[in-house]
């Protein structure tokens, strides 16, 4: 089933939270609302919900204006983030609530209990209370909640953020390879960007309750739309660099680095991602640095170095080894240059 | 070693122990003793009261079955009728008190509401034109009542425009725990007018009206904060399963309070079973309470001690029972595992 979002806001009182969100969520599609706290993306799943009242715009669901419609007559499932298991019923009676209350009969209730329940591996448990299972098991109870009902959508609000980081991993496959086979429109609030990315078919970064982008996760990451998301997106974030832009060329301090850009802005940003910069000799690259600091990370060593005022990190490979406070020269690939100017816009 | 830190009363030094013990025996005496009392008291000869103080059956006097056979046989039915006075009005006044009061509750816990000050105000005014016009004039109460409704109707929908303040749901909370903060005395003659006029004097209705009445504050102001402290997660979640508010309420909220209502419908219950001014002025004969039979037993031939001892013992027998029935329910605990981990 489709969900669209059409031009919804909300205030809580006289702050806003939301500005005119516009999404449009496609069949079987696997969407994620991805910011930060306060970005509006839980307000916005629980608007989807029919949690939270709109405070303007309006909520379709199949086609269906659902803006004024009760939580419980829009066939939507919802995994919260604290799971929100019934602590006085067993894990049967918490996956077949959402069936009893549309009155199935028991035999049914219970045959298809059992369906979910084994395809999350609760078999064992159905006769154990919330209060006896571990996290990862009560996530997979909230999960199995969830399908029993095969919902028009399923709406997750930061459902693995409580586990750790090991069982977190497993479950995002788990998820994924989940929801591919049951084919289900799902929405998913997260603020980790690996969630994100591995999981979704398109996302949509928020802040200030506004849409910074919307995009498939390889989109986003090669092509963000502004200064936000290119921050936001990548492990470890973008080096920035504030100067100025001359047709085909950006300066800042005693830095010039030709970019693919006729235009001239006084004020600009240049951004290139770690792996994208390699170390080389003093004078080799297109700007000179001091090492700050390397870290070695496994795979890979992270290198940071200070050019002028700014700092610049690179990933180097992993047995790169130099003493701090060594010059270095640093290699950009031209192709890889984001420009955005004063307002966060990319210069295209 | 922190004042505010507990220990264990094994790990204490052996003074400190000492201390506490004494204190703890000092205390547990001053609670026990007067229980004590009373229990040999029941067993006493009004000659061993007079001659008292008499405290160790067998060796200070010989025990008599003189008081239990007074109150069982001679008195019979008219300590059976006020027991089971008593028995009826408390149950079902707490029953009703719990099923009001928790939903009550639960919508102030959960909804929002607004009410227009405006609105209070008319409806303050059309109350107090309609009881002047009944006490001063003399017009027939039910029609007063009737129009002092119409008159506030009339009102609110005349001045729906008219700007006003709006109270929320903690005025309203406040509003109801100070019915509690009046004392009853204040209450009583009012209230025993009021029965009057409806000739429902001495009638387990009437009492049963006055205690669910006066009770309501105090099971919305406790079950409040117990549904209050349920997570709203839990609630929400039901709602998206299909589930409608009431039944949220009865198979998500009340089960979940559980440990509440059980402290509170105890509470409640014995505030009912041991009310006496209220009884005193709403009962004279039919349906007199046990309170009542009890103060009795100070009559003209000053107080009659055993008797008294009698009617208190199988009094408070039923009370503890009840609590060390209920005992096991009032454990937290419950919500464990319903949320994070």
């Amino acid at each position: 089933m489709t969900v669209v979002l059409d031009g919804i806001s909300k205030s809580f009182g006289n702050t806003p939270v939301l500005h005119g969100l516009d999404i449009n969520v496609e069949e079987g599609e696997f969407m994620v609302l991805l910011g930060a706290s306060g970005s509006g993306k839980s307000t916005a799943l629980r608007m989807i919900a029919g949690l939270e009242s709109t405070t303007a715009g309006k909520v379709f669901i199949d086609g269906r204006d659902v803006t004024e419609v009760l939580p419980k007559n829009r066939n939507v499932a919802m995994v919260f983030q604290s799971y929100a298991l019934y602590p006085h019923k067993t894990v049967a009676e918490n996956i077949g609530y959402p069936l009893k209350v549309r009155k199935l009969p028991k035999a049914d209730i219970e045959e298809q209990v059992r369906d979910v329940a084994g395809q999350v591996q609760l078999l064992e448990l159905l006769e154990r209370y919330p209060r006896q299972l571990s996290g990862g098991q009560r996530q997979r109870v909230a999960l199995a909640r969830a399908m029993v009902r095969r919902p028009a959508v399923f709406l997750m609000d930061e459902p693995l953020s409580n586990l750790d980081a090991k069982l977190r991993g497993h479950m995002r496959t788990e998820l994924k390879r989940m929801q591919h086979n049951l084919g289900i429109t799902t929405i998913y609030v997260t603020h980790d960007q690996v969630e994100a990315m591995t999981l979704a078919d398109r996302v949509a970064i928020l802040e200030g309750g506004k849409l910074m982008q919307l995009a498939p996760p390889k989109d986003i990451y090669n092509d963000p739309a502004n200064l936000f998301v290119a921050q936001f997106i990548g492990s470890p974030p973008m080096n920035l660099l504030e100067g100025s832009l001359a047709p085909g060329l950006f300066t800042c301090s005693d830095v010039a680095i030709p970019v693919n850009n006729s235009a001239r802005v006084a004020q600009a940003t240049l951004g290139v991602r770690p792996e994208d910069c390699s170390v080389v000799a003093p004078d080799a690259g297109q700007m000179n640095a001091t090492i700050y600091a390397t870290e070695l990370l496994g795979d890979h060593t992270l290198v940071t170095a200070t050019v002028g005022d700014s700092i610049v990190t690179v990933k180097a490979a992993k047995d790169y080894e130099a003493a701090l406070d060594t010059p270095i020269g640093i290699a950009i690939e031209s192709a890889a240059l984001y420009l955005f100017d004063r307002t966060g816009e990319r210069l295209r | 070693m922190s004042w505010f830190e507990s220990q264990k009363l094994g790990e204490m030094a052996p003074g400190t122990k000492v201390i506490i013990y004494s204190l703890l025996w000092f205390w547990a005496f001053v609670v026990v003793f007067p229980l004590y009392w009373v229990v040999i008291t029941s067993f006493k000869l009004p000659v061993h009261v007079s001659d008292g103080p008499d405290f160790l059956p067998f060796i200070d006097y010989q025990p008599s079955l003189h008081a239990w056979k007074y109150i069982f046989i001679d008195l019979g039915s008219d300590t059976f009728r006020p027991y089971l006075n008593s028995v009826i009005i408390a149950s079902i006044s707490t029953v009703f008190a719990m099923i009001f009061g928790s939903m009550a509750a639960y919508a102030l816990a959960r909804l929002h509401f607004q009410p227009r000050l405006i609105s209070i105000v008319l409806f303050l005014i059309a109350l107090g034109l309609a009881a002047y016009a009944a006490i001063s004039f003399g017009v027939d109460w039910r029609l007063a009542l009737a129009l002092g409704i119409a008159v506030f109707f009339f009102l609110v929908r005349a001045l729906q425009r008219v700007p006003s303040p709006r109270l929320g749901n903690g005025d309203i909370l406040f509003w109801v725990i100070s019915q509690r903060i009046l004392p009853p005395i204040v209450a009583a003659l009012p209230i025993y007018i009021m029965f009057q006029q409806l000739h429902i004097l001495d009638t387990h209705f009437a009492i049963i009206l006055t205690y669910i009445t006066v009770n309501l504050p105090i099971v919305v102001w406790l079950m409040y904060d117990f549904f209050v402290s349920i997570p709203r997660d839990i609630e929400e979640s039901a709602g998206l399963d299909g589930a409608s508010k009431i039944r949220i309420f009865f198979e998500m909220a009340l089960p979940l309070a559980k440990p509440g209502l059980a402290a509170t419908s105890l509470l409640v219950l014995i505030l009912s079973w041991n009310e006496y001014l209220l009884a005193l002025f709403l009962s004279t004969a039919k349906a007199q309470t046990i309170p009542l039979l009890v103060a009795a037993q100070n009559a003209t031939r000053g107080p009659q001690w055993w008797y008294m001892s009698v009617l208190i013992i199988i009094m408070i027998v039923p009370v503890v029972l009840l609590t060390i029935l209920l005992q096991r329910l009032i454990s937290k605990g419950l919500l464990l595992g319903a949320v994070k981990g």
